[in-house]
């Protein structure tokens, strides 16, 4: 008899989960408003039928901050799209679904995107290890892949010919503020540096461009560590980092966690650095600044494609858009919103040149060596789809704001702080 | 088997010949589904879905049979999963049938990789059983990102298989269709061995089972091992249909709770539990992520329906079916009984034939 | 690798030794006494600390004296799961179930302070967080020191209750042998619910030293839960001075480990160096073997 009841109880669970999962996948084909005509259609057929874009983020897990700051920035791409007429005067709706991080899922995502909803275009993911298994799946239908966030070397060069990031090659990121740290006179150039980054295919390329270049100007080494993603506590490397007391200090990170302990490392063995670079972490504005703890951003420098104050007339359109919606400050706005609009941007252009929504004249417009315009700044594809026209600028925290500052040539850019100026504490 | 009214031998061979028949019929369901069914997502899904089916499986002719709780099995899904890539790419495949015949390959490396791991961790009892297989995975993972033969952490990337798109799904879920009968009919032999049934003593009572001669640790190193060989033949399977393999996913610690959940969920200790909890859990846990995970929610609903089935069903679902329809034998049983030698009403009815 | 280097390895080993055995004690009592392993544990740590955050935030009440409001309500906490989930496990299958149970658990509080409090990372500040002691020549930061000091004490008191209180036999008793507990007229149910609600209270300090010292989010429960088990484990299950000196000692390794050899092999030592240790030895360090072992 109580196992008749408990039946009933597993009975009614299962029930509620069927249910669950029937509701869940049914409002999920809802959302993305069955676009009719099937696939690739070519252009110009009655205007009012909306075109779907699909991608896959990750709006849960590892990558849920970025995840979360790209799908706002596809959205201000389509919403500012449709208002500029749409795709070939058809109104774009953006379908999007959710990949909690994973690499499993987001190829179910992109499978369901393209062969079940056959979304006529799709998006990249978040991040270079969500890349490859999505960008292999949309290869095989002969789609476009377009994305800004995956721009490790094993993306590239694997026999995809269908990706291309319109975000500046990570390996280079840290160029420009390596040069001009060679090229200060010799009295006030950091004698010293230590190099110290964790193991991710975002950072560890950067590092050996970098200390090449320093290493010329003979600035020499005195730690070069790599030290592991998962583990929570920073202070062992940091404190090594302190105690060998560099001149400058180059971080390779992914996050702001990271940057966050080294800082707290340093200020609690009274360390302070003359230049201090982050490869990440520093441009993820607000968060960075309550992190590290306000005036202890100061003099902090991160390479970046994009910032909130850059002096572009889009960019600047676009954030204002952002923080009439979200809030905030342009500093405070995170470079992941750049980099997925620019996506909307690139694609936008291959449409309106090749007068079609056919893939297979996108990927070959885009490959075709021509120029094209975003809040990053300029694109252009190689055979591999990685983008040489971008220049990794450089920023840095001053006065609580995020400037530019390299190369110190641009317009716009604020001269470098350099000592960097000492703790709040 | 029911020991309380022997039943007659004719309806013995029935039950038999049903149970045969309904394995039949749920063969040929799992044979023609992609062929009706043809929905790229869904039949990703059902790639997905056989392939813990048959991983549930493997692991249960080790933690099910044994009572041995194994939370490390991602080794050697992982293992599998690089042998089969470093393999591809070393030997030049071109990417398409021919990798799949690399599989057999994972799985040996897997079952090797079992042997010392085993030798290691069996050493060990219970709760601290659990802990050392964690802690192992752990090692895996971390050796996984600093060699450098494995790619660090970008990994290694597969060839492309070049199927075309609409059928792209099917070379893998036939193969991996291939590896659950192959599970299934490892598992179904152990349980009706000898083997089966030390194993089954360890379960009960390992103290007693070692003093009755049962050479306990030779019987769970060997169900260790046998259970990790089809394992690292899905992970060369799965990984080569995601097309890369990197640490932090090769070694993910969900997949070691999954197979556990799976497995508890549907029956652990049985044949039909952990098939029955695969299918379940898998496809809901692929649906749900992608309409709801965006939010809190999902994990919120999704930990209160794992907690829900645990504690209303801490044998699983398998086992309390099979309760349900013992007990109504049973009382069939006594009715016929009853109804036989109505004047007889002394006796407990049943017991005196 | 430098004599100072090696030496300020171990000082900061022994030093974050406290902090993980503060997040370590909870759960070692909680498996001393219910034979349960707490998989949410590390989630219960991030709970800790996100409470330590609100209320630093919102009410800006500081850390330590924040600490009065979130041990007791992590208190309460406790008892609540002790009551509706652990008491329902099994007797036969404890092991797996427990951890099953207590991993649905800890999801569950992912999702709600996911929900809560968004994924951005936050840490949690105080005046004295960066700053440090100078002490023959090494900078001892401030914060470790406390969590430090604040873990012994918080053992020793645990020590004191388990060993000197009429409480603390009940609850030994009810843990080697529940029946015989029951017939002398202990209230085993009840006796472990307030043991597990005490565990689940240090753990609210033990999530104010963690958020003290590390940017956290809802996420981060998972990379703690697996060292927090590896010391658990070496120190021996229940025993609470196991899991302080266990937790020093993996942390000094990894301290040491990272400074002479490189970071990215330091936590593989750390868990070679329990499989190595159980293996020998399989009740841990400080474990009892026998009759309440495995």
């Amino acid at each position: 008899m109580r196992h008749f009841r408990r039946l009933a109880q597993v009975g009614a669970v299962l029930a509620a989960i069927t249910v669950l999962a029937a509701c869940g996948s049914s409002s999920n084909k809802s959302s993305s408003t069955s676009s009719s005509s099937g696939s690739n259609a070519s252009s110009g057929t009655g205007g009012s039928s909306p075109i779907t874009i699909g991608t896959s983020l990750s709006l849960s897990g590892d990558f849920a901050a970025d995840g979360q700051a790209f799908e706002r920035g596809y959205q201000l791409w389509v919403h500012d799209q449709n208002a500029a007429g749409g795709l070939l005067g058809h109104q774009i709706k953006l379908d999007v679904l959710s990949d909690a991080s994973s690499p499993s899922q987001v190829v179910t995502n992109y499978q369901h995107l393209i062969g079940s909803n056959h979304d006529q275009l799709v998006f990249g993911p978040f991040s270079t290890l969500l890349t490859v298994p999505s960008a292999r799946v949309a290869a095989r239908y002969g789609y476009a892949f377009v994305e800004g966030a995956g721009g490790g070397p094993s993306v590239f060069g694997e026999g995809l010919h269908n990706v291309f990031d319109v975000t500046v090659p990570v390996k280079n990121g840290l160029v420009t503020w390596a040069q001009w740290v060679a090229s200060l006179p010799a009295s006030q150039r950091p004698k010293t540096a230590a190099y110290a980054t964790v193991n991710d295919p975002f950072t560890q390329p950067q590092i050996p461009v970098a200390q090449a270049i320093l290493t010329a100007a003979g600035v020499k080494t005195v730690l070069n560590k790599v030290f592991p993603a998962e583990v929570t506590d920073y202070t062992p490397i940091a404190s090594q980092v302190a105690a060998a007391k560099p001149d400058a200090v180059v971080l390779g990170s992914v996050d702001v966690p990271t940057v966050s302990a080294f800082v707290h490392a340093f200020i609690q063995q009274h360390f302070n650095p003359k230049a201090f670079i982050a490869t990440a972490g520093p441009d993820q504005g607000d968060a960075f600044v309550k992190a590290v703890g306000t005036g202890n951003e100061n003099g902090i420098f991160v390479p970046n494609g994009w910032f909130g104050g850059l002096k572009k007339a889009d960019s600047q359109k676009m954030v204002a858009e952002y923080i009439a919606k979200y809030g905030g400050t342009p500093s405070d706005v995170n470079a992941d919103v750049a980099e997925a609009y620019s996506v909307g941007q690139a694609i936008a252009q291959a449409v309106a040149a090749t007068h079609s929504l056919d893939n297979s004249k996108i990927i070959a417009y885009l490959h075709s060596g021509v120029t094209l315009n975003s809040v990053q700044g300029p694109v252009k594809f190689d055979s591999l789809g990685e983008n040489t026209a971008g220049v990794t600028q450089t920023f840095q925290w001053q006065k609580g704001n995020l400037v530019e500052s390299i190369p110190t040539t641009a317009a716009g850019a604020s001269p470098p702080l350099f000592p960097k100026p000492a703790w709040v504490g | 088997m029911s020991a309380l009214s022997a039943p007659a031998p004719g309806r013995a061979r029935r039950t038999r010949a049903v149970v045969a028949g309904l394995w039949l019929i749920a063969l040929v369901i799992f044979v023609l589904f992609p062929l009706v069914i043809t929905d790229s997502t869904a039949t990703t899904i059902a790639v997905y879905t056989v392939i813990f089916m048959a991983a549930t499986t493997a692991w249960n002719i080790f933690s099910g049979y044994s009572g041995y709780l194994a939370l490390g099995h991602a080794v050697f899904f992982g293992s599998g999963g690089y042998a089969v890539a470093l393999a591809a790419r070393d030997w030049h495949f071109k990417g398409g049938w021919d990798v799949f015949g690399l599989l057999p390959f994972a799985g040996v490396v897997a079952a090797l990789i079992a042997v010392p791991v085993g030798l290691v961790a069996l050493r060990v009892r219970r709760h601290t059983f659990v802990v050392v297989t964690i802690a192992i995975f752990f090692i895996f993972q971390l050796a996984a990102l600093n060699l450098g033969f494995t790619g660090g952490t970008s990994g290694i990337n597969f060839p492309i298989a070049t199927f075309p798109p609409a059928t792209y799904n099917n070379p893998f879920y036939y193969i991996a269709l291939a590896i659950l009968v192959i599970s299934v009919l490892m598992s179904w032999s152990v349980r009706r061995s000898r083997f089966g049934l030390q194993l089954l003593a360890v379960r009960d009572d390992e103290d007693r089972a070692l003093g009755l001669g049962v050479k306990t640790r030779r019987v769970k190193l060997i169900a260790f091992v046998l259970s990790a060989f089809p394992v690292g033949m899905l992970g060369g399977l799965y990984f080569y249909f995601l097309g890369q393999v990197y640490p932090q996913f090769a070694y993910d610690p969900l997949f070691d709770i999954s197979l556990a959940l799976m497995g508890f969920i549907g029956g652990i200790g049985t044949l039909v539990g952990p098939l029955l909890g695969a299918l379940v859990l898998e496809t809901l846990q692929q649906y749900f992520t992608q309409s709801v995970s965006g939010t809190g929610t999902y994990l919120i609903v999704y930990g209160v329906l794992f907690l829900a089935v645990i504690l209303l069903l801490p044998r699983g679902v398998v086992p309390s079916l099979a309760m349900l329809w013992q007990r109504r034998r049973v009382r069939a049983a006594t009715r016929a009984a009853e109804s036989r030698e109505p004047a007889r009403r002394g006796d407990m009815a049943g017991v005196a034939r | 690798m430098s004599a100072t280097a090696l030496l300020q390895a171990i000082v900061d080993g022994v030093l974050t030794g406290g902090v993980y055995a503060l997040m370590a004690a909870g759960l070692t009592l909680i498996f001393g006494v219910m034979d349960i392993i707490n998989i949410a544990q590390g989630a219960m740590v991030v709970l800790g600390a996100y409470l330590s955050y609100e209320l630093e935030t919102k009410a800006g009440i500081p850390l330590l004296p924040g600490l009065l409001i979130t041990i007791p309500a992590m208190f309460v906490l406790g008892m609540a799961i002790e009551f509706c989930f652990m008491r329902r496990v099994r007797e036969t299958e404890r092991a797996a179930m427990s951890i099953l149970v207590t991993f649905a658990v800890a999801i569950i509080i992912e999702g709600v302070l996911s929900k809560a409090f968004g994924v951005d990372y936050v840490q949690l500040h105080a005046s004295y967080v960066d700053k440090s002691i100078y002490l023959l020549g090494f900078y001892l930061p401030w914060i470790y020191v406390i969590a430090f000091v604040l873990a012994a004490v918080l053992l020793v008191a645990l020590y004191a209750l388990l060993y000197r209180t009429r409480f603390g036999r009940a609850v030994r008793a009810s843990l080697q042998n529940r029946t015989a507990a029951d017939l002398i007229g202990v209230n085993v149910d009840r006796t472990r619910m307030i043991a597990v609600g005490i565990g689940v209270a240090i753990t609210a300090v033990g999530g104010f030293a963690f958020g003290a010292t590390n940017a956290f989010n809802p996420n981060s429960g998972y990379d703690l839960i697996s060292r927090l088990l590896a010391i658990v484990i070496l120190g021996g299950m229940g025993s609470i001075g196991g899991a302080m000196a266990a937790a020093v000692f993996m942390l000094v390794i990894n301290d040491v480990v990272a400074v002479a050899w490189s970071p990215t092999w330091a936590p593989l030592v750390f868990f070679a160096a329990l499989v190595l240790v159980l293996s020998v030895r399989p009740q841990g360090l400080f474990g009892r073997s026998g009759v309440r072992a495995q």
